[in-house]
């Protein structure tokens, strides 16, 4: 976009979405605000699997004003939704930089890589695991990074995987590895995997939504059954998941999503292909 | 101007005032005021009774509030967030390139945990679409889409107006009102594909949506 004209181009941040609560599509929501106020580009909108605007409302997002659209997956991996169902639903080339001509409008949109591919990404991982256990020695803990893993497609689970061998590779950690919620090693089986009295978990996710504040709690052990989402506990007043908890004569640390973190802002706008602002 | 359930009263920059149309007699006073358009988002999520909206076009936008914007691009951001996608579909119908997708076709693209509603039956169509998009407590769109390239329509059970884009599905007056944008429905949304499979695989919801 570095050629263009800034207002003429616009900005399309896709996510999932939810239709349960709010708490999926909110950091797209809160990272298209914020950079709507650089005024980097003429327009900036949301677009959700599972919410509205729906993808399939792409022809109406843009005023005819806007002749490029920069199209960013806001998702941790490619996988079936950044290669199957956004390029079908936005009836676009789903190879990333490929461009699509839509002969109505004359606008060309840009398909863009997912955030999770930003290089940015283990950097933030290991800042959220810094956040949530400030003071634990990181030689006595072991740092799990947790990615979704689904059968729909085998790439889900190589972001997480690619992002524990770097931090790993570091060597800060005692150890570090990658787990799952529905495929092995299993997050579930997160005291088996790991011998360290210190264990912090960090969900590579792009919002609290349903897998990272409700689910994985329960895999964890931390909840007992499925919680309110984080949005209702939030609104009643109860702050994030309380740290350490001791569970198996460990303390364990559970993070926020990654997703949540402002600088996400700035890695969607980098894959826009806009450049650090 | 009225859209959905929304009062916009236009100054001469394209700014204006927003409110719930319901609060249009409120004194100034007794609504909570906005002036930045961002924070319009944050009053389509939850209805009076603090239940979130996955559907903008629900009629059940809160109350209490109006919004003040300085010019036509924050009135455009507002209403976007309001109702997102709604305004530029309006435009695409009035210049003739609103192009409705009948609903067979929606379901028929589907993959993944969405391709089981390309069983749902004529008659599982006809309940769902006459009770999720009915203007009285479901949705205030007008549905544009056929149930299929046929022409069938989407539901027996929904009258003629929910398909007439002139027809306010709010069911209120608007002579007093210069003019009128309707929520045009261009393609079943994914809440009620995900409705659909609900149907289909005989549960009331789906859970994980």
């Amino acid at each position: 976009m570095n050629s263009t004209d800034p207002s003429t181009s616009a900005l399309l941040i896709v996510g999932h979405g939810s239709t349960v609560n709010p708490d999926s599509a909110a950091p797209s929501l809160v990272h298209a605000a914020a950079i709507r106020r650089r005024r980097i580009f003429g327009q900036v909108a949301c677009a959700f699997w599972k919410e509205e605007p729906g993808m399939r409302d792409w022809p109406f997002l843009f005023d005819e004003s806007i002749r490029d659209v920069y199209v960013v997956p806001n998702f941790i991996s490619e996988g079936y939704f950044t290669r199957t169902v956004i390029p079908r639903e936005l009836e676009m080339d789903g190879a990333p930089g490929a461009v699509t001509p839509r002969p109505d409008t004359g606008q060309r949109w840009h398909y863009c890589e997912p955030v999770g591919n930003h290089p940015s990404m283990t950097e933030l991982l290991l800042r959220r695991a810094r956040e949530v256990a400030p003071s634990v020695p990181e030689r006595e803990t072991s740092l799990l990074i947790v990615g979704h893993g689904t059968g729909l497609n085998d790439n889900s689970a190589v972001a997480a995987k690619e992002q524990a061998a770097r931090i790993g590779a570091m060597g800060q950690y005692a150890r570090v590895l990658s787990t799952y919620m529905e495929e092995p090693p299993l997050i579930a089986d997160w005291a088996k995997l790991t011998d360290t009295p210190n264990v912090v978990v960090v969900p590579f996710f792009i919002s609290d939504g349903l897998h990272s504040y409700q689910d994985i709690p329960v895999l964890l052990g931390i909840e007992s059954e499925i919680t309110a989402s984080a949005s209702e506990r939030l609104r009643q007043g109860e702050v994030f998941m309380q740290n350490p908890r001791h569970l198996h004569g460990r303390n364990l640390y559970y993070a926020s999503a990654i997703g949540t973190e402002a600088q996400f802002a700035d890695v969607i706008v980098e894959q826009a292909g806009a450049g650090s602002v | 101007m009225i859209i959905g359930q929304i009062i916009v009263r236009e100054s001469a920059n394209g700014g204006g005032e927003l409110r719930h149309r319901d609060d249009l007699k409120c004194a100034d006073g007794e609504l909570t005021l906005h002036t930045d358009p961002e924070d319009a988002v944050g009053l389509a999520l939850y209805d009076d009774a603090g239940a979130y909206r996955p559907l903008k076009t629900a009629p059940n936008l809160r109350h209490g509030w109006r919004m003040v914007l300085a010019d036509g691009a924050a009135a455009r951001l507002a209403l976007d967030s309001f109702y997102p996608g709604r305004r530029g579909a309006f435009a695409a119908f009035q210049a003739g390139r609103l192009h409705p997708t009948p609903l067979r076709e929606t379901l028929g693209r589907q993959t993944g945990m969405y391709r089981v509603t390309q069983k749902i039956t004529e008659e599982q169509i006809d309940a769902l679409v006459g009770s999720f998009c009915r203007s009285d407590g479901g949705c205030l769109r007008t549905i544009l889409w056929k149930r299929d390239t046929a022409g069938a329509a989407p539901s027996s059970l929904l009258p003629s107006e929910k398909f007439d884009p002139t027809h306010d599905q709010s069911g209120q007056t608007r002579e007093q009102f210069a003019s009128f944008v309707p929520l045009l429905c261009q393609e079943a949304c994914n809440l009620l594909v995900a409705k659909a499979r609900a149907v289909v695989k005989g549960k009331s919801s789906s859970g994980k949506e």
